[in-house]
C-alpha cells in the first residue's frame, strides 16, 4: 500500500511538470501567433493567458475524472465519446471565463485592442472554440495514448514476470523431486559397490532406475496410489541403504487397506528424504526411521519420524516440503486445506511429520 | 626423485571412502596414510599422521567439513569432496587447494593431488626433527573463520598479528580476521626469524617490513608493506637492532 501510494505520487508530481510545459508552451506560440498577425495588443497577451491558464486546469481535470471513473478500461468507443464530450464542455467553459475576464477588462480599459471592442459575432465565436477544442483533443489523444504505451509495456513485464516465476517453481519442483545430493551419491556408492559386491551393485541400479523413473514420469502433479509411491519409497531406501548402511534403520507399519488411497505423487518419498536429511545424516551413528501408514474414516495418514537434529530450526523448510505442501494447497502460514493437512513437530528426541489426505 | 604426498580422506560413507582408495591406489606417488568418518576422527587423524592433504567431505554428520579444520594450528592442504557443488564456491573463497564432485573422475584427482605435491617444500638437508617440528615455517598454512568467511592462509602472507582481547587478529592480503589463540601462544610457536614481537601488542612479519625509522623515545616506527605503521618499543629496540645485525 506504501509502495503504490509513493509511486502514484511520484506520477502525479511527474505529470504536473511535464503538463504545465505542454501549455507554458502552447502560451507562447500562441503570443507569437497573436502578434504577428494582430498586432502588439496588451489584450491578445490577457486572451493568451486565459485560454492557456483555463485548458492548463481543465487538461488536468479531465485526467484527473478519466483516472477517477476508469476511463481507460473502457473500449475504444466508449473512452473516445467520453473524451469527446470532456474537450466540447472544457473549450466551451475556457471561452465563457476567457470572455467573462476580457469583456470587463476592455469596458474599464485596463487592456487594449484595435477599437477597444472584441469580436463576439457567433461565427467567430464558433471559431475560438473550435480552436481550443482541436487543441484540447490533440492534448487528449496524446495523453491517452503515452497511458495506453504504459499500459502495453507494464503488462508485458508482468507476463515475463510471471512466465519466469513459473519457470523457477518449475525448476525447483524438478529439483526436489530429482534431488541431485541423493542422485550424484548414489553414483558415487555405485562405482566402490561394483568393485566390492557386483551382484548387489546390478540390484543397485535397477533401485536407482526406478526412483529415477517416478521422479521424472510424475511431472504432471495427478495423484497416485499408496501401493505405488510405496514400491518407489522401497527403492528409494535400498539406495539410501548402500549409502548409511547400518547408520539407517527403518521400520515400517502400513495398513493393507491403505494401499489403494491416493496421496500426490513424491509425498512419502519426500517424508522420507526430509526424515534421513535431518534426523539420520546428521547424527555419527545414524538412528532408526518409522513409517506408518493408515487409512482411518475418509483419511490417510501417514506419519514418519526420525530421531531429532540437534539443530532443528533448519528443519522443514527446504525445497521438498515446500513442493509438498503446494501440492496440498497449504504453504508455511496454513497447515490445513480441503485437501489434507501436514505438521511437523518435535516430540521429545523425536521429530514427527504427519501428513493427513482426505480421500 | 619427487617425495610421495601423504594423503589422508575424511567421508562419512563407507564406500565413498573405498571408491577414492581404490582412485589413490593408482597413483604410485600417493600413500594413504588412513580415514575418518566424521568430524572428530578426522581433526585426531590430522593431528596423530600429519598428512600432506585432506580429501575432505563438505557435509559429516557432527558438522560440515570447515569444522574439521577450526581451531588446528597448521592445517594441511584441503581438497574439499562434494556431491553436489552447493558448497563449491565458498570453497573457492578459501582458497581450498581444489574441489571434486562425486562420483569422483580420477583425472581430475590426479590433477589436483599433481598440484598438492607442487607445493610440498623441498625437502632441504637432513636437519634434527624436533627443530623443524616444533616451529612453523613459511610455507605453513592456518585456516581462519570469520562468520560465513574462511581462508587459507601461509604464514608468510601474514603481515602482522594483533592482540584483540584474549585472541589475535590476524592482518594478511587485504583481509584480517581473529584466531582463537593468544598472542604469546602464537609467538611460541612461529619461527623468530621470520616474527617478530614489537611491542607488548603486536608481532610483525619482518619480511614485510618497507621501512624502518627512528621514532622519539629510542624507539622505531616500522612500515609495513600495506602502508601501515607498527611502533617498536625501547625494549624491543634493542632486540629489533640485534637481529638485524644478523
Amino acid at each position: 500500500m506504501e509502495m503504490m501510494s509513493t509511486t502514484q505520487a511520484a506520477r502525479s508530481s511527474g505529470f504536473w511538470w511535464r503538463n504545465s510545459a505542454v501549455w507554458l508552451v502552447y502560451l507562447g506560440v500562441s503570443l507569437v501567433l497573436g502578434f504577428s498577425y494582430g498586432g502588439h495588443w496588451s489584450g491578445i497577451v490577457l486572451i493568451s493567458l486565459m485560454v492557456s491558464l483555463c485548458l492548463w486546469v481543465g487538461s488536468a481535470f479531465i485526467r484527473r475524472w478519466a483516472l477517477g471513473h476508469d476511463w481507460l478500461q473502457r473500449d475504444l468507443l466508449g473512452l473516445t465519446w467520453r473524451l469527446l464530450l470532456a474537450v466540447v464542455i472544457v473549450a466551451a467553459a475556457t471561452q465563457v471565463l476567457t470572455a467573462a475576464v476580457l469583456l470587463p477588462a476592455l469596458a474599464w480599459d485596463w487592456v487594449q485592442l484595435p477599437g477597444q471592442r472584441a469580436n463576439y459575432r457567433p461565427a467567430a465565436v464558433f471559431g475560438y472554440w473550435f480552436n481550443t477544442a482541436i487543441v484540447l483533443s490533440v492534448w487528449c489523444a496524446l495523453w491517452t495514448g503515452r497511458r495506453a504505451l504504459q499500459r502495453a509495456r507494464h503488462s508485458e513485464m508482468a507476463q515475463l514476470r510471471a512466465e519466469a516465476q513459473r519457470a523457477t517453481l518449475e525448476h525447483q519442483a524438478l529439483r526436489a523431486r530429482l534431488n541431485p545430493h541423493f542422485v550424484f551419491n548414489a553414483l558415487n556408492n555405485l562405482r566402490a559397490l561394483i568393485n566390492e559386491d557386483p551382484a548387489r551393485a546390478r540390484d543397485m541400479v535397477t533401485h536407482l532406475s526406478s526412483t529415477l523413473r517416478h521422479a521424472l514420469v510424475h511431472t504432471d502433479g495427478d495423484w497416485v496410489t499408496v501401493a505405488e509411491e510405496w514400491r518407489v519409497v522401497q527403492d528409494y531406501l535400498a539406495v539410501e541403504a548402500i549409502h548409511y548402511e547400518d547408520r539407517l534403520r527403518v521400520r515400517t507399519d502400513s495398513d493393507p487397506a491403505a494401499l489403494s488411497a491416493r496421496l500426490p505423487p513424491m509425498a512419502l518419498q519426500l517424508l522420507v528424504e526430509n526424515a534421513i536429511k535431518h534426523g539420520i545424516a546428521v547424527h555419527p551413528g545414524g538412528g532408526e526411521l518409522t513409517i506408518r501408514v493408515q487409512l482411518d474414516g475418509g483419511w490417510l495418514r501417514v506419519e514418519v519420524d526420525n530421531p531429532a537434529p540437534h539443530d532443528a530450526s533448519s528443519a522443514g523448510h527446504g525445497i521438498g516440503l515446500t513442493y509438498l505442501r503446494a501440492q496440498l494447497g497449504l504453504d508455511e502460514s496454513r497447515s490445513a486445506s480441503g485437501r489434507g493437512t501436514f505438521l511437523l513437530e518435535r516430540q521429545g528426541e523425536r521429530m514427527m511429520a504427519r501428513l493427513q489426505v482426505r480421500q | 626423485m619427487s617425495p610421495s604426498l601423504r594423503v589422508l580422506i575424511v567421508d562419512d560413507a563407507r564406500l565413498a571412502r573405498s571408491e577414492l582408495r581404490t582412485l589413490l591406489a593408482a597413483i604410485p606417488w600417493v600413500e594413504c596414510v588412513g580415514e575418518a568418518d566424521d568430524v572428530p576422527a578426522a581433526r585426531d587423524a590430522i593431528l596423530r599422521e600429519q598428512p600432506d592433504l585432506v580429501l575432505l567431505d563438505v557435509q559429516m554428520p557432527s558438522g560440515e567439513g570447515f569444522d574439521v579444520l577450526d581451531g588446528l594450528e597448521t592445517v594441511p592442504m584441503v581438497v574439499f569432496v562434494t556431491a553436489y557443488d552447493q558448497y563449491a564456491v565458498r570453497a573457492f573463497d578459501t582458497n581450498a587447494l581444489d574441489y571434486l564432485v562425486k562420483p569422483v573422475e580420477a583425472d581430475r584427482l590426479r590433477a589436483a593431488l599433481e598440484r598438492g605435491r607442487a607445493r610440498l617444500p623441498v625437502p632441504a638437508a637432513p636437519v634434527a626433527p624436533h627443530a623443524t617440528r616444533d616451529l612453523l615455517g613459511a610455507d605453513d598454512q592456518v585456516f581462519l573463520r570469520d562468520g560465513e568467511r574462511c581462508w587459507f592462509v601461509a604464514l608468510g602472507e601474514i603481515r602482522k598479528i594483533v592482540v584483540d582481547g584474549n585472541h589475535a587478529r590476524l592482518w594478511f592480503r587485504d583481509q584480517n580476521a581473529v584466531l582463537a589463540r593468544s598472542l604469546s601462544t602464537l609467538e611460541a610457536r612461529l619461527s623468530p626469524a621470520m616474527f617478530f614481537r614489537a611491542n607488548r601488542n603486536t608481532l610483525v612479519n619482518l619480511r614485510r617490513v618497507r621501512a624502518i625509522e627512528p621514532s622519539l623515545g629510542d624507539g622505531y616506527d616500522l612500515t609495513l608493506d600495506d602502508g601501515s605503521q607498527v611502533e617498536v618499543s625501547r625494549r624491543q629496540a634493542r632486540e629489533l637492532r640485534e637481529r638485524l645485525a644478523l
